[in-house]
């Protein structure tokens, strides 16, 4: 039991002192979750809204394929992203593999059905007058699918945030492209994983407890947008 | 002149059912239309059709003489106002809904403020122009989705229900609108409601529909049945009819029913005891609703009113001929 607190005061003494090699693997973390989010979310809700929006051939199959990468395992997206940036695959020759840019690949890919899913949702509860509404005031596919985004935007927004949260816990796919490069390509998560394995449980409880306080403020965020909604 | 729509072979399906049926349908430019029909009748199909919001299953629909076949063009669409049923204003005020519809129609941003002024005065909502349109009663809500619709002034404006909801000193107000917008005989107006006699007062022609099809009768006294050998059994009663055709409807004008303290020596096939329920006055004519079994409506004078001295819970006779009797 004194190990446990004695870990946690120290991770607390950590975390009050600003180690400064600690919150730059948190400012990493978070830069690199925050764009792989925009990244998604900026291809994902249009394509969520669109696909919302029309009804064609094979829209049933994309369903079920997002709902099948939803629940798609990270180290497979490292593992085929890893095939696909490493020096013998064929985006080998771009030299992305343990750089920040692939973690973003991973995670935007990882987010991307979610926050389509979350898109199509949006669109699909938003009130049923919306968009005959929109279409009678002489919106069109493009001008249609902005006009949706800004009347459902807060729970765009949440998207958006949902994407993140879940890009910021992620590690396998993380470790796998970034290859934990301290000071480059080390995130919260993976460092966690490294400090652990090293014996620095403090360190490593530390940036639990930061990922645990950003997954608190993800989250109060998303309820104060609910309250908006 | 052109005729504002022209609607041939049009067929709607919906759940594989035949919603509305119109072979041919004509509506002239510049007038002022009611749509009448009970609930389910085609109303609002009708008017999504003309609207352009939905297509028909098939056939084929020209606006002011030119066939659409695939979408509106911007300048098509502009010349369409269309308000829901129950309107959808965005987030945002009255003129910020106001000036997305202008934006949406490609007016330049320097002429929507006086396009948005106008709009409101003409809807008497010039004082709520900055009021969040989530917070408008029922009544303020139909007269800022009016005032979004005419907002672009375009030639044909198409109001799915607007009375109804509607408290009566709002529906006098959304009748006034109507009547002044009528009134300029510069657009197609086209409404629709199930009151008959507020869409006869109202409009320059009606459209009478019932199961999805046009009809010329109307709608009044409109009973659903059998008809075999000459007679349409209601359930309650059977009227005698001219026709040995299939039918399940029939309708008979009110004009063409004669009311008695007694019944009538007369060639009139048709004759029927009932109780008076009600008794109104209508733009100078009185309305009679009779219980024989079935609920009739008549129209008689206020000068035969007197004579017949006729009073709510009196026995009376009604009496019509068997042509006056329309199947369909």
């Amino acid at each position: 039991m004194s190990f446990f607190a004695d870990s946690f005061a120290a991770a607390i003494d950590l975390i009050t002192s600003f180690d400064q090699a600690l919150y730059e693997v948190v400012f990493n973390s978070v830069s690199i979750s925050l764009i792989a989010a925009v990244i998604a979310g900026a291809l994902a809700i249009p394509a969520g809204i669109t696909m919302a929006l029309n009804q064609f051939i094979g829209k049933r199959l994309i369903q079920h394929i997002l709902n099948t990468l939803m629940a798609m395992p990270t180290v497979l997206i490292g593992l085929l992203l890893y095939g696909l940036l490493s020096r013998l695959g064929p985006l080998g020759h771009l030299e992305l593999l343990y750089t920040p840019t692939a973690i973003i690949m991973a995670e935007a890919i990882l987010i991307f059905p979610i926050m389509m899913n979350l898109a199509i949702a949006a669109v699909t509860a938003a009130d049923p007058r919306l968009v005959p509404t929109l279409k009678s005031l002489g919106a069109k596919s493009t001008t249609l699918t902005i006009q949706v985004a800004k009347q459902t935007r807060f729970i765009m927004l949440a998207a958006i945030i949902t994407g993140f949260g879940r890009a910021i816990g992620e590690v396998g796919a993380a470790m796998m492209v970034g290859g934990n490069i301290e000071g480059y390509t080390r995130t919260m998560t993976t460092a966690i994983a490294l400090e652990t394995s090293k014996g620095e449980f403090e360190t490593g409880l530390a940036l639990g407890l930061l990922l645990l306080a950003i997954a608190f403020l993800i989250n109060f965020i998303l309820s104060c947008l609910q309250q908006q909604k | 002149m052109t005729n504002a729509y022209q609607l041939d072979n049009i067929k709607v399906f919906y759940q594989q059912k035949c919603s509305l049926d119109l072979p041919q349908l004509s509506i002239p430019n510049q007038q002022c239309i009611a749509l009448l029909g009970d609930n389910g009748a085609g109303k609002s199909t009708l008017l999504n059709l003309l609207a352009f919001l939905n297509r028909p299953s098939q056939g084929q629909i020209q606006l002011s003489g030119q066939a659409i076949e695939s979408g509106l063009s911007p300048q098509q669409r502009r010349s369409i106002g269309y308000v829901n049923q129950q309107p959808f204003l965005l987030t945002g005020s009255v003129s910020s809904n106001i000036d997305l519809a202008l934006k949406l129609q490609g007016i330049p941003s320097a002429e929507r403020p006086s396009c948005i002024a106008k709009a409101l005065e003409r809807v008497n909502l010039d004082h709520l122009a900055k009021q969040t349109a989530t917070t408008l009663s029922g009544g303020e809500l139909k007269r800022a989705a009016i005032a979004r619709a005419i907002a672009h002034d375009p030639a044909i404006l198409l109001l799915d229900e607007p009375f109804s909801h509607l408290d009566q000193n709002h529906i006098q107000q959304l009748e006034a609108i109507i009547e002044q917008l009528a009134a300029q005989k510069d657009k197609t107006i086209i409404f629709s409601t199930h009151d008959r006699l507020q869409g006869a007062a109202l409009a320059d022609n009606t459209i009478n529909l019932i199961k999805g099809k046009v009809t010329k009768s109307p709608l009044l006294n409109v009973f659903h049945g059998e008809l075999s050998e000459h007679f349409f059994d209601t359930g309650n009663i059977k009227i005698h009819t001219t026709s040995q055709q299939q039918a399940s409807h029939i309708a008979i004008d009110p004009h063409e029913i004669i009311i008695s303290n007694g019944i009538l020596s007369s060639s009139m096939r048709n004759q029927f005891t009932g109780r008076l329920t009600a008794i109104s006055e209508e733009a100078g004519t009185i309305h009679l609703t009779i219980d024989c079994g079935e609920r009739f409506y008549a129209i008689i004078s206020p000068e035969a009113l007197h004579e017949l001295g006729l009073s709510i819970g009196k026995s009376v006779c009604l009496s019509f001929k068997s042509t006056a009797v329309s199947i369909f």
